[in-house]
């Protein structure tokens, strides 16, 4: 069997004044938001032969979070000044809100474009795309560490201490599912294929149910806090870090519960962002060796291309048609990556 | 591979009123060259330019290894992840807990993650004690007792606002409570910024900076004067020359059974003479006190005494059968209570360590010159740890392991546990394990009992 192959190929890069914590695609991909780390909002713009960006906004002491509307033409970000800022394509300022004086640490637009879901302390809020507010649910026991949407937009997963909670989303309706692990939740993520959810714990494990008969499963041994998770888009493998390597679960067959996870080694310090291809298996990674790997878990166990970085990785996202990769590092510098396939 | 320099960490407690913010206040103002990022559990009125505030709701985890004590901080877990994301532009950080805070929790937030482990450095624990106040609270609830016994640093603060025997009690309290923190005395948080900066308080490289006086063997005494006296009877008294009443606020809580005193006979008003009297005096102090209330009268021979002291004055008759020399043992250094025998001065004294208290929190210290197995230690610390970690806040050591040219080092903080190999034993220096405890109901007895089960 021929081993299927792909590279990387560099698309463009600038470099931002600020640390780079989050990026978020636009659905056509030819804008991303940039939240840096001292409070900057940026807005890049990528064509074929160049990118650029410029500085539309601040959060005061910290940018958190930003999150691109998946209908198109805006994008939110949050930070440690306590607001969520609504922003248009252009960069423009549409809307501002400060739900309390707390940070708002998640944003989640649901995948059906009808609403924006956002975690400020122990507060789930749900927003209108206008950023008008839909509806505040009852706080919860803890501050909601991340938030996550199924693939219909119609459940919306909160971690926290203490295990996952689960909003149905069906207004007026919000009905709520406890799965409770007494452990610090760092993040929710259902599977594509909406059977499976899954968290990773400051305790060092990954904790799954199995939706349609809440089952479930602990996976131990990670040697530090599993704060970043990503499932391929066939959920078949749920991927994490642990060190300097890549762990993934296998969902296929009878389920990840007593084997042994598949292992990638090509790392050579501590893997800090992974994302899978949305849709599809190629999987990206970037560690503290200032390395991004490419890989395709399941058919060949080694990197199959890597790009060296400048600085620490710091956030990497996919654009939502799978095409490109954008990565943000530690000094500002933001990159862009073409998935090309060799023959 | 970037090679990434800890960020150091100061942790200050300390009750409402004992003057943290005082203390922060002189930290962020002072011309140190320091950036430093606050960590506060209110938004408080600190705001000086450049530094940098955040704000915390405290919010305690439980982690999941099945023990109760193993508590963190989530609140600053995740501050300290978003600070992870501008480390470049800070150099410092400084928690600054609120007056009920539980240290326990925050330490433990250090050592949780073995990536914690790599960005910060846990500097010191500094405690701010209010000297006016801190024996009512200690009396009344937990917490103080915990943040004094958690303090690699403590700040006896507001000293203007008490005398110098009330000082000299109080400090003796906290020092029974917590054996190894140094104690600094002063007002308004007065303190040069670097006996609360840069410690190095969990630096293993820095191994056990101890006050050398806990380890020395202890007394259930602290004083002990040698007098001349004639046959017949003596006054001893205690407490202000004339009958003057002071309008002192005393908590007499460490004296509710009576000052401890032994009266002995010695060969001769020498040193000698009272260091063989020592051991009798210890064997005295062992046995139960007979009470002697004011006017009462104390005999010479080794049985111990509860003398009912009061600080408006009360005095007691001393029964001298023979004339020669008598060595007084007195529970407590005799200046705190003005304590002395009318006519008569001590030719030969002596202060000894004590560590005799009350206090349900203690420390305790322990030395033993012998090698030790490494496997044994390490049974024996995960037991330890496992049965009394959340009785045990702190706990550090210097470990002589038998075959190891290099000295191993240890802390902890409950559960929480960090040790290491570091530099050789200086050559001809002696060896010696070297242990410290600070907990609550800790038993001197079981400890030892368990360190000699290392033995090699």
């Amino acid at each position: 069997m021929k081993t299927p192959n792909a590279i990387l190929e560099p698309r463009g890069e600038l470099k931002l004044d600020d640390y780079i914590v989050d990026i978020a695609w636009s659905t056509d991909t030819t804008r991303l938001a940039v939240a840096g780390g001292e409070g900057k909002v940026f807005l890049a713009k990528r064509s074929e032969s160049a990118l650029e960006a410029r500085e539309v906004g601040q959060h005061g002491m910290g940018t958190l979070a930003v999150a691109w509307r998946p209908g198109g033409s805006a994008f939110a970000s949050s930070g440690q000044d306590s607001r969520i800022t609504l922003f248009d394509a252009e960069g423009a300022l549409v809307a501002q809100q400060r739900p309390s004086m707390n940070w708002t640490t998640a944003l989640a637009w649901s995948p059906d474009d009808q609403r924006l879901a956002t975690a400020t302390g122990k507060q789930i809020s749900l927003w209108a795309p206008s950023l008008v507010l839909e509806h505040a649910l009852a706080p919860l026991a803890s501050t909601v560490t991340a938030l996550g949407w199924d693939k219909p937009g119609r459940d919306l997963a909160a971690a926290m201490n203490g295990g996952l909670v689960v909003h149905r989303v069906e207004p007026p309706r919000f009905q709520l599912r406890h799965y409770k692990w007494p452990a610090p939740c760092l993040t929710a993520a259902f599977s594509p294929s909406s059977r499976f959810l899954a968290t990773g714990t400051q305790d060092g494990t990954v904790h799954f149910w199995h939706l349609s008969t809440g089952r479930d499963s602990q996976m131990r041994g990670y040697p530090g806090r599993v704060d970043g998770m990503s499932w391929s888009g066939d959920s078949r493998y749920l991927a994490t870090a642990a060190d300097e390597q890549i762990v993934l679960w296998d969902f296929g067959g009878k389920g990840p519960e007593g084997s042994r996870p598949l292992q990638l080694r090509g790392h050579t310090d501590r893997v800090e962002c992974l994302a899978f291809q949305p849709g599809g298996n190629y999987l990206v990674t970037g560690g503290r060796d200032w390395r991004l790997s490419l890989w395709l878990p399941g058919k060949a166990t080694t990197a199959l291309d890597a790009q060296l970085t400048v600085a620490e990785p710091t956030c990497l996202r996919w654009s939502p048609d799978g095409r490109f990769v954008a990565a943000g590092e530690r000094n500002g510098r933001l990159s862009i990556y073409e998935l090309v396939r060799v023959v | 591979m970037a090679t990434i320099d800890r960020i150091p960490v100061t942790v200050l407690t300390g009750f409402l009123g004992s003057g943290k913010t005082t203390l922060l206040n002189r930290i962020l103002s002072e011309n140190h060259g320091k950036r430093i990022a606050v960590i506060e559990n209110e938004f408080g009125e600190v705001g000086v330019d450049h530094q940098l505030v955040i704000g915390a709701e405290e919010e305690i985890f439980e982690t999941n290894n099945g023990c109760i004590c193993c508590t963190v901080r989530g609140d600053l877990l995740r501050i300290l992840g978003q600070l992870l994301k501008r480390r470049d532009k800070f150099d410092y950080i400084i928690v600054e807990t609120t007056g009920m805070a539980d240290p326990g929790p925050v330490a433990q937030t250090f050592f949780l993650d073995d990536d914690f482990k790599q960005q910060f450095l846990l500097d010191a624990i500094v405690t701010l004690v209010d000297a006016r106040h801190i024996e009512k609270h200690l009396d009344e609830m937990k917490e103080p007792g915990e943040q004094v016994a958690f303090a690699d640093v403590i700040l006896l603060n507001k000293t203007d606002l008490v005398g110098k025997a009330e000082l000299e009690r109080i400090e003796r309290r906290v020092r029974a409570i917590n054996g190894t923190a140094r104690i600094f005395r002063t007002q308004n948080a007065n303190v040069p910024i670097d006996r609360v900066l840069d410690v190095g308080a969990f630096d293993l490289q820095r191994a056990l900076a101890l006050d050398g006086s806990f380890l020395e063997p202890q007394y259930p005494f602290e004083w002990a004067g040698v007098y001349q006296l004639a046959a017949g009877q003596h006054t001893l008294r205690t407490g202000a020359e004339a009958h003057v009443h002071h309008h002192h606020d005393h908590h007499g809580h460490a004296h509710d059974k009576g000052l401890g005193l032994v009266v002995l006979p010695v060969a001769a008003a020498t040193e000698q003479a009272l260091a063989a009297a020592i051991e009798p005096a210890v064997r005295a102090f062992a046995e139960e006190a007979v009470t002697v209330t004011c006017g009462g009268s104390l005999k010479a021979t080794p049985a111990l005494h509860a003398i009912d002291v009061n600080y408006e004055g009360s005095h007691f008759v001393v029964d001298v059968a023979a004339a020669g020399a008598h060595a007084i043992f007195c529970e407590h250094a005799p200046a705190e209570f003005n304590l002395r025998v009318e006519g008569a001065k001590p030719i030969v004294q002596r202060a000894f360590a004590s560590h005799h208290h009350d206090e349900e929190i203690s420390s305790i210290g322990i030395s033993d010159p012998r090698p030790l197995d490494p496997q044994k230690l390490n049974d024996w610390l995960s037991y330890l740890l496992k049965s009394r970690g959340a009785d045990i806040f702190r706990m550090k050591g210097v470990i002589s392991l038998k075959g190891e040219a290099r000295r191993y080092v240890f802390h902890g903080v409950h559960m929480m546990f960090d040790g290491q190999l570091e530099r050789p034993w200086a050559a001809g220096a002696a060896r010696q394990n070297t242990l410290v405890f600070i907990g609550r109901n800790l038993d001197r007895q079981e400890l030892e009992a368990g360190l000699h089960s290392c033995l090699a």
